[in-house]
């Protein structure tokens, strides 16, 4: 069965395939079988694999298919490789991908690109497998630009609008800022160490790097780098919230599940370098931690349903790096699992709100729908438990592993901590938040649910795995187990527990006093000066979209403004004049008289002669 | 010396005898009944039995057959090649001139002893073989050029095409005469090898005029510039299967003759004809392609590419100054096959759509010809980017050659030349093409295929082939020439 994991990546892209090359021709059951039935085959053979891969009791297992490329040195297979890690990604892809496509089918049924979307969503999921599954940088590189590409793709999915197309222009160029990054990381690294073998690169890192030398933290800079720009964390965060143009399942799928975790899987994969520069890790940790806070007060005074999670999902992935960042290799994998989970939930439950609404996605003109959507709301609640971390959901024991780490990591640590468990508390008013204006108080439209049983199963499968998923013991102990010793001998007093527990409770509570049962008022904490001018600033995004405006945009329009006329296309142009001149002027020769070419072929020859006797 | 013919003479001749008496029996067909598609078939089935014989006597290849004539690896391989050229041009010629009202049988009389004369050139090393097999060749050349005398709406200037030639082509062969003449009142010999032996003896001057006559006149045999201005004229002028023979076996066939003189006579030894040769190759590269830029006439647009074309192969063939002869040698011989292959192609598409009635060789008559004839602008557009040197093409693996021969010989500044050069050319090339994308001029009605044409169909599809098999497996064809072309 192992043999046969190239088929996880091969499934999709032959259903891609077969979707793109009929062109939108096939009937739309056919295609929903195509495109969600090549994403269950592959689940099958992850579970497969996957099972007989921890069974076996291997820590890990290679699949070389063949020389993709070859030059000098250097050289790169199309070779795959399977670990603990692994395993848990191909997992939480094909599996919450498939759930993700089965609610599509039911979700996208009035598209009239309809094939078309599958087709990028199969293709999508191809190029995620390729990205984990690789066993060297430049083969993940490769799926790391073909999700790039279809996130792009499914962005702008509906083009005729152009503010989509700019949405989706913006988040490929802004991930391509961290991409550039990432592909100097490689550069550097092969150049250094002479391969880019994952496994190998480690292994040679460690040989010949000393703990904080230069190299190390230049080359996990670099990685950084590539990895915030998949992962939307700071500075490279701007592109996610705009990017919910997209239809829903896409940022449930893309933009919250697992291409957004990318980055966390990339600094994971290569955690090793990353303990070699120690500097770069607490950056991570910085990194996540000053993320997760702007974007939880964002979340908190946005109105519009998919931008909330959006930047609720920066903020989830600000834990998972502050966990990388501290050491926390497991937990931030964990969380990223248990986030795929509940967010995929959430966003499906708001896929089937907005859809019941007629695409409405203001919080504030819903309002009231527990009784009209029951699906949706317990979606939700339980989503938002998960999200929230609320005792025993998923959410509470990755975030608790994660903000522990932190706190036992030393230095800086307390700080960290404390940073985490105030980001816990906004965490949880936002999200309830949404819970409550949108289900609970006056209802503004009565609404009737739109699900099929192929859009609800997803919904209970998920919310399942969302409540019950803290359980799950992922297998990836022998991947991390050289950095992970410290943090099991610690014990935490009673009181952080307690803390750690009530305040996501306080949170809920706080939530419930100024959006249910209005005891509170948002609306004058707006209207205070200081409220108005933070509520501004936070709406924005504090900002960073003007800012990115001034600095970068701005320049480069007016550069480009200035040089209108192309300074290279002027000497380009050069050429083509010169050319033509030269034409005009032998196309005179050819006159057609006789005497005129007998006279030429004469003293043709006698300047031959002439040169041929003065040399 | 010997100069009796025997028996054992007589065998390695076997394809040049047949072609002699295939037109003889032509001849006398002719005489006792016209019929156009018996005396077509008798051609083209001896040209075929040519062919043959020149497989058969490949065992006895490495005779002097008198002084005049060198059957060796490297004569057989060109024969074999000038046979099937001349086969798919008679292939072609076939339905272009089955409408002509006149009497057309003595095109193919004039077409198989043309052939005669390309065959004497690729065997001889001896300046008289030499001149006999070119004018042979060329005084037919003169006869097929002309020939749609009495058509009136036919070709546009036949007979001025031909006066041109004729007039163009004497001044040339004076010029060959008179190199000769020198060179044998100097050395007292006509064999190519000759001039080797005695080079050193003379004054350099002396052989450097006689040498670059020489090449003048071969050079406006082979269109080269500053010898280059009949061309376009000529090729206009004449009709399509005529334009296609003059382009293709009369060229290759001075070409190979050339290629053979300068080995045997190391003429390249003398510093100014190597700086003589060069000026031809860098004149020829430029004008050729800067004169096809904004052509609208499809046969002048090959008329100037072929100027250019063998301007590239001149980089080869200086190339040959070097020790690494063998990659000179070989880079023109692939070179000359490419070459063929995509004329034969190019000129071949113009041809199934023409007749003797109405030539289609404005690009405009190609307008949408992708949207009417989709697999004949396939072909075309394949013979146009192998002209080009698009890669997977045999253009593409010809200039290569020629490329890593000029980069043996450190030919840098030619190079160059060659590079810029070719760059010219895709803007012509890819304008063609781009005109076939465009929506057709339903006024052009192309000839109806018929039966006739089913053979010019088939050789055109074989030539696609053999364009994408050499473009893609090179490897075969030059393993032969690298084996032949040790024989010179």
């Amino acid at each position: 069965m192992l043999d046969l994991i190239w088929l996880l990546p091969a499934f999709p892209l032959a259903g891609f395939l077969i979707l793109a090359f009929t062109g939108g021709g096939l009937p739309k059951p056919v295609v929903a079988t195509v495109g969600a039935g090549s994403i269950g085959l592959a689940f099958i053979v992850a579970a497969l694999s996957s099972y007989e891969f921890l069974s076996s009791g291997q820590t890990s297992f290679q699949l070389t298919l063949w020389e993709w490329m070859a030059a000098g040195d250097f050289s790169s297979a199309f070779s795959f490789y399977l670990d603990g890690l692994t395993v848990v990604m191909i997992l939480v892809i094909s599996g919450v991908g498939f759930l993700i496509h089965l609610y599509s089918t039911g979700y996208m049924s009035d598209d009239p690109g309809y094939s078309r979307f599958f087709a990028y969503m199969n293709l999508f999921v191809a190029a995620m497998l390729v990205l984990v599954l690789a066993d060297n940088l430049v083969l993940l590189y490769l799926g790391w630009e073909g999700v790039g590409l279809c996130s792009y793709l499914l962005i702008g999915f509906w083009y005729e609008n152009p503010a989509n197309g700019y949405a989706a222009r913006k988040a490929f160029v802004v991930t391509r800022v961290g991409d550039t990054s990432m592909a100097l990381g490689l550069f550097l690294l092969f150049t250094q160490l002479g391969t880019l073998n994952i496994q190998e690169l480690m292994h040679n890192a460690g040989q010949q790097w000393q703990v904080g030398s230069g190299m190390a933290v230049a080359a996990s800079l670099l990685l950084l780098g590539g990895a915030v720009g998949k992962s939307a964390q700071l500075p490279l965060q701007t592109w996610l919230p705009d990017a919910m143009a997209g239809p829903t399942p896409i940022s449930a799928l893309i933009h919250a599940a697992t291409m957004v975790t990318a980055g966390v899987y990339l600094i994971a994969r290569t955690h090793l370098l990353f303990e070699l520069a120690p500097t770069v890790q607490s950056l991570v940790a910085w990194v996540g931690l000053i993320t997760l806070l702007m974007a939880g007060f964002t979340a908190l005074t946005q109105h519009d349903i998919k931008r909330i999670l959006a930047y609720s999902t920066i903020s989830q992935i600000g834990y998972m790096f502050l966990g990388l960042g501290v050491g926390a290799w497991s937990a931030a994998v964990f969380h990223l699992m248990t986030h795929a989970f509940f967010k995929a939930l959430l966003f499906l439950a708001a896929g089937s709100v907005i859809l019941s609404l007629h695409h409405e996605q203001s919080i504030f003109k819903m309002g009231g729908l527990r009784k009209h959507l029951p699906v949706s709301f317990w979606s939700f609640i339980v989503g938002s438990a998960a999200l929230t971390a609320l005792p025993l959901t998923s959410g509470y024991f990755s975030k608790d592993e994660i903000l522990l780490a932190a706190l036992e990591s030393g230095g800086s640590g307390t700080l960290l901590w404390l940073g985490g468990v105030i980001g816990a508390l906004f965490t949880a008013i936002y999200s309830f938040r949404l819970v409550f204006v949108v289900f609970f108080g006056e209802c503004h439209h009565p609404a009737k649910e739109v699900s099929g049983w192929n859009m609800t199963a997803p919904l209970v499968v998920l919310g399942v795995l969302a409540l019950l998923g803290g359980w799950i013991h992922i297998p990836v102990d022998a991947v991390f187990s050289h950095g992970e010793m410290a943090h099991e001998e610690a014990h935490p007093s009673l009181f952080i527990h307690a803390l750690m527990i009530a305040i996501p409770i306080i949170g809920v509570g706080i939530s419930y006093l100024f959006f249910c049962s209005r005891t509170w008022s948002a609306e004058k904490l707006v209207q205070s000066g200081l409220g108005a001018a933070l509520h501004k600033f936070w709406f924005s995004g504090w900002g960073m979209d003007r800012l990115y405006q001034a600095v970068f945009v701005t320049p480069f329009v007016s550069l480009a403004r200035l040089n209108r006329k192309d300074i290279i296309d002027l000497l380009i142009g050069l050429l083509v004049t010169l050319t033509s001149q030269a034409n005009r002027l032998l196309v005179r020769t050819q006159t057609g008289y006789l005497r005129w070419y007998a006279a030429s072929v004469m003293a043709g020859v006698i300047i031959l002669i002439a040169i041929g006797a003065l040399l | 010396m010997e100069t009796a013919i025997t028996i054992q003479d007589l065998v390695p001749l076997l394809p040049v005898l047949v072609v002699t008496g295939v037109a003889v029996l032509a001849m006398l067909l002719i005489a006792l009944k016209r019929n156009h598609t018996l005396i077509g078939a008798t051609t083209i089935i001896g040209l075929g039995l040519a062919l043959i014989t020149a497989f058969l006597v490949l065992p006895f290849a490495g005779q002097q057959v008198t002084p005049l004539l060198m059957i060796d690896n490297f004569s057989l391989f060109f024969t074999i090649v000038i046979l099937l050229a001349a086969g798919f041009i008679a292939v072609f010629s076939f339905p272009y001139l089955y409408h002509l009202k006149d009497e057309v049988e003595e095109y193919y009389l004039l077409l198989l002893i043309a052939t005669i004369g390309a065959l004497i050139m690729v065997s001889s090393n001896h300046f008289l073989s030499a001149f006999l097999g070119l004018e042979t060749l060329s005084i037919s050349l003169y006869a097929m050029i002309a020939y749609p005398l009495h058509s009136k709406e036919a070709v546009k200037f036949p007979v001025e095409a031909s006066l041109k030639y004729l007039v163009l082509s004497a001044v040339s062969s004076a010029l060959i005469l008179f190199g000769i003449a020198l060179l044998y009142a100097q050395t007292g010999s006509l064999q190519f090898t000759e001039l080797a032996m005695t080079g050193g003896s003379v004054a350099d001057g002396y052989f450097i005029t006689a040498l670059v006559l020489l090449f003048a006149g071969v050079g406006f045999k082979l269109s080269l510039a500053p010898f280059h201005m009949w061309t376009p004229d000529v090729y206009e002028g004449a009709p399509l299967p005529a334009t296609m023979y003059l382009a293709t076996v009369g060229k290759a066939a001075m070409m190979v003759l050339l290629l053979r003189f300068v080995v045997a006579s190391q003429a390249l030894s003398f510093h100014s004809v190597v700086v003589v040769i060069g000026c031809m190759a860098v004149l020829s590269i430029l004008a050729g392609n800067l004169l096809a830029l904004v052509q609208e006439n499809l046969k002048r647009i090959l008329a100037y590419s072929s100027i250019a074309h063998m301007g590239y192969l001149l980089i080869a063939l200086i190339a040959l100054d070097d020790a690494s002869t063998r990659l000179g040698v070989e880079a023109i011989s692939f070179y000359l096959i490419a070459y063929i292959v995509m004329s034969l192609g190019a000129f071949g598409v113009a041809t199934v759509i023409s007749s003797s009635e109405k030539e289609f060789d404005f690009v405009a008559d190609y307008q949408g010809l992708f949207w009417r004839e989709p697999w004949l602008a396939l072909l075309l557009t394949a013979m146009l980017l192998s002209l080009a040197g698009i890669p997977l093409t045999v253009g593409f693996i010809g200039k290569f050659y020629v490329v890593l021969a000029g980069v043996e010989g450190s030919l840098w500044g030619l190079l160059l030349v060659l590079v810029v050069g070719s760059g010219i050319s895709i803007y012509y090339y890819l304008r063609i093409v781009y005109r076939m994308l465009l929506q057709p001029q339903l006024d052009q009605a192309y000839r109806e295929a018929g039966w006739d044409s089913i053979g010019s169909y088939a050789v055109l599809a074989l030539l696609l082939a053999l364009l994408l098999l050499l473009g893609v497996y090179p490897g075969f064809l030059m393993s032969i020439i690298e084996v032949v072309s040790v024989s010179i």
